[in-house]
C-alpha cells in the first residue's frame, strides 16, 4: 500500500500537544524541512525527544511550537550550541527534561520492547538526576534488583506519539534504509506509536526485497512517506550530501539573538511556501552540487 | 629522542595517549581525546580499539571533523551501529576500559560539569550538557579528564555534576552503585590522580618549563602534593611529527 504523502499532508497529521521523536544528531540527519513546515502549520505545545539535541529541535523551539524537551545534552558541534534551547531552558519557556544520551536511549527500547521500566546505572550520584528528580519525578525511580537485592535507577518507557525519520532510501511503504551510525533512531522508531519516513531517494520495493537485512524501518510501523531531496539541509546525509557550513555558521549566528533569530524565521520559514522555494531561496542546484556526497568518502 | 618544540596542547595529547595501553577499548569524544586515541594506536597501542557514542568504532579519518556528527570522522569504520550498541552493549556491559572527559569545570574528586555556569536554582547560563559523557563516567573502568589549567575550571565544587568523579570523596562513588572513576586529569600545566583514601585530587607531576607556584595560583582548591614534585615526561619527536603531520595537519585540535 502506497503511503506517499506531500511534507504538509505529512505534517498536518500530528496535532499541537503530540510528542514526536525526532531523527537529528547535532548537525547530522536533522528534520529540518518537516521542522520549517511544523512552524509554517502553526503546531504548537509538542513534546519532542531526541538522544542528543540537534539542529531541528532548536530549530522547532526557538519558533515556540515546543513545550517539554527530553534530551541528552546536545550542541551544534563545532559551529556553536544550540542557543534557542539554552535560552528557552535559561528563561524557564521550555520544559527540559535533560538526561544522558544513553538513558533517553534506554527510555526507547524499553518502550519498544514494551517494558514497563529500565534499570540503568547512569545518572547515579550526579545533578542530571537530582533535576529529574525534582521536575520528572514520575520518570526515575529507585527499584531492587529481586535476585541480587542491589538497587538501581529504573527508568520509565518512552512511547512517542510519532517518530519522524530522515532517511537515505525507503519505498513507497515505508520499508526504509539508513546508512552510516543510526544513534537512536532505530529504537526511536520501535518505540512509537507511528513513523512519518522522509526519504532523500524512493525505490521500488523489490530493490528492498534484494537486500531486506539492511531495513532499520519496517514499513508496517509507516504512516506516511515523504520523498524529499535535500530535506535535512543545512544538516549533512551521510552518502547523499554534506553539511552546508556556510548556512549553518549563518544560523548559529542568528541565534545568539531573539532577534537575529526572528530574521532568520521571517526569512528561510515564513518566506517560503514549501521545501521547493526554500532550495530555491538557498540557491538552488548550483548551491547544493558542490555538496553532493563523493561516493567513497561518504561526505 | 625527546622534541622542544611543542605546545601545552601537544603535551596534552601526548599524556592523553600514554593513559592508554595495547589492546584495550576506549570510548572517545572529539578534540583532543581523538588526537590522543589516533597517536597511541599509531605507537604503543596498535590493538587499541577506538568507540565513539553514536555508534562508530575504528574509524581511520583522512579530514579532521566537526564533531561526532561529521561523517568526517566516521570513515573507513568496522563498525556503524547506534547507542543502544555502543554505550549500551560494550559500555554498560562492563567492557570499555577508558574513557576521556572534558568538561566546562572540574573539581577537587573530578567530578564534571559539561551543563551550566550559575545557580542551577536562579540565574544561569546553560551549555550543552550531557551527551554521553554521564554514562561513560558511570560506566567506563577508568576515565581520564583533559581540561584547561585555569582557576574557573578547576575549582573546589563544581556548580553542577553532570558526570560524576568521587563525589564527595571516601567510597560515595562506590555508595552511589558507580563503576571505575577518574584516574587521571592531564590539564596543560600538570598532571593529576586522586587519593586512593580520601579520592582527593593530587598533583602526579608538572610539566616541562612550569613551576609549582603557577600550578597552585591557577586552581580554586589545594589538591594533594608529592615532594619532591616529578615532572612530566615531554612528548617524542617522533609523537609530535605524527600529531603535525598525520593526525591533526590543520592544527584544529591542537594549536
Amino acid at each position: 500500500m502506497s503511503k506517499l504523502a506531500t511534507l504538509a499532508e505529512a505534517v498536518a497529521s500530528i496535532p499541537s500537544g503530540a510528542h514526536v521523536a525526532l531523527s537529528g544528531f547535532a548537525i547530522t540527519r536533522c528534520n529540518m524541512a518537516f521542522a520549517r513546515e511544523v512552524i509554517r502549520q502553526g503546531i504548537r505545545r509538542l513534546t519532542v525527544s531526541q538522544c542528543v539535541g540537534a539542529m531541528d529541535a532548536d530549530l522547532l523551539v526557538g519558533a515556540g511550537a515546543v513545550e517539554r524537551m527530553i534530551y541528552g545534552g546536545g550542541s551544534l558541534d563545532r559551529f556553536g550550541r544550540l542557543n534557542n534551547v539554552n535560552r528557552a531552558i535559561e528563561s524557564g519557556t521550555l520544559i527540559a527534561e535533560e538526561y544522558s544520551s544513553l538513558s533517553v536511549a534506554f527510555r526507547y527500547l524499553a518502550g519498544a520492547l514494551g517494558l514497563p521500566f529500565i534499570p540503568i546505572r547512569s545518572l547515579r550520584g550526579s545533578d542530571i538526576l537530582a533535576r529529574l528528580q525534582r521536575i520528572a519525578p514520575e520518570n526515575v525511580s529507585m527499584v531492587r534488583d529481586p535476585f541480587t537485592g542491589e538497587e538501581w535507577l529504573a527508568l520509565r518507557p518512552l512511547v512517542p506519539d510519532v517518530a519522524v525519520v530522515q532517511v537515505q532510501m525507503a519505498d513507497e511503504e515505508g520499508n526504509a534504509w539508513i546508512f552510516g551510525p543510526r544513534w537512536d533512531n532505530e529504537e526511536q522508531v520501535k518505540a512509537s506509536q507511528r513513523v512519518i519516513v522522509i526519504t532523500e531517494q524512493l525505490v521500488p520495493t523489490e530493490i528492498i526485497r534484494r537486500d531486506p537485512e539492511r531495513t532499520v524501518i519496517p514499513g508496517f510501523k509507516v504512516s506516511h512517506v515523504v520523498h524529499l531531496p535535500f530535506s535535512a539541509h543545512p544538516t549533512s546525509v551521510y552518502r547523499v550530501y554534506d553539511y552546508d557550513a556556510e548556512h549553518i555558521r549563518e544560523y548559529a549566528a542568528a541565534t545568539k539573538t531573539p532577534e537575529g533569530f526572528q530574521a532568520y524565521l521571517e526569512k528561510y520559514v515564513f518566506g517560503v511556501r514549501d521545501h521547493w522555494e526554500y532550495l530555491e531561496l538557498i540557491g538552488g542546484m548550483k548551491h547544493l552540487t558542490p555538496l553532493l556526497a563523493d561516493p567513497i568518502l561518504g561526505y | 629522542m625527546y622534541a622542544e618544540d611543542y605546545t601545552p596542547f601537544e603535551l596534552m595529547a601526548v599524556a592523553g595517549a600514554r593513559e592508554l595501553k595495547d589492546g584495550e577499548i576506549a570510548a572517545v569524544g572529539i578534540g583532543l581525546p581523538v588526537v590522543a586515541s589516533f597517536l597511541a594506536k599509531r605507537t604503543h597501542a596498535p590493538h587499541l580499539t577506538i568507540l565513539f557514542e553514536l555508534g562508530v568504532v575504528d574509524p581511520e579519518p583522512i579530514h579532521t571533523g566537526v564533531g561526532l556528527a561529521d561523517p568526517r570522522v566516521w570513515y573507513r569504520a568496522k563498525v556503524m551501529s547506534s547507542f543502544v550498541d555502543m554505550l549500551g552493549m560494550v559500555l554498560h556491559r562492563g567492557l570499555v576500559d577508558v574513557g576521556f572527559l572534558g568538561g566546562l569545570e572540574t573539581d577537587a574528586y573530578g567530578n564534571l560539569n559539561t551543563t551550566l555556569l550559575g545557580d542551577p536554582h536562579g540565574q544561569f547560563t546553560h551549555f550543552v550538557g550531557s551527551g554521553g559523557a554521564n554514562d561513560i563516567a558511570s560506566s567506563a573502568k577508568r576515565t581520564v579528564i583533559i581540561i584547561r589549567h585555569e582557576a574557573r575550571k578547576l575549582k573546589e565544587a563544581v556548580s553542577f555534576v553532570t558526570s560524576p568523579g568521587y563525589l564527595r570523596g571516601g567510597n560515595e562513588r562506590e555508595a552511589a552503585g558507580l563503576r571505575g572513576g577518574p584516574v587521571r586529569v592531564i590539564t596543560d600545566k600538570a598532571i593529576f590522580g586522586f587519593d586512593p583514601q580520601t579520592r582527593r585530587m593530587r598533583l602526579e607531576s608538572i610539566h616541562p618549563h612550569t613551576t609549582l607556584e603557577d600550578v597552585l595560583a591557577n586552581m580554586g582548591f589545594r589538591p594533594l602534593i608529592p615532594d619532591p614534585v616529578p615532572v612530566t615526561e615531554p612528548p617524542t619527536v617522533e609523537q609530535i611529527r605524527l600529531i603535525r603531520e598525520e593526525i591533526d595537519p590543520e592544527g584544529i585540535y591542537v594549536r
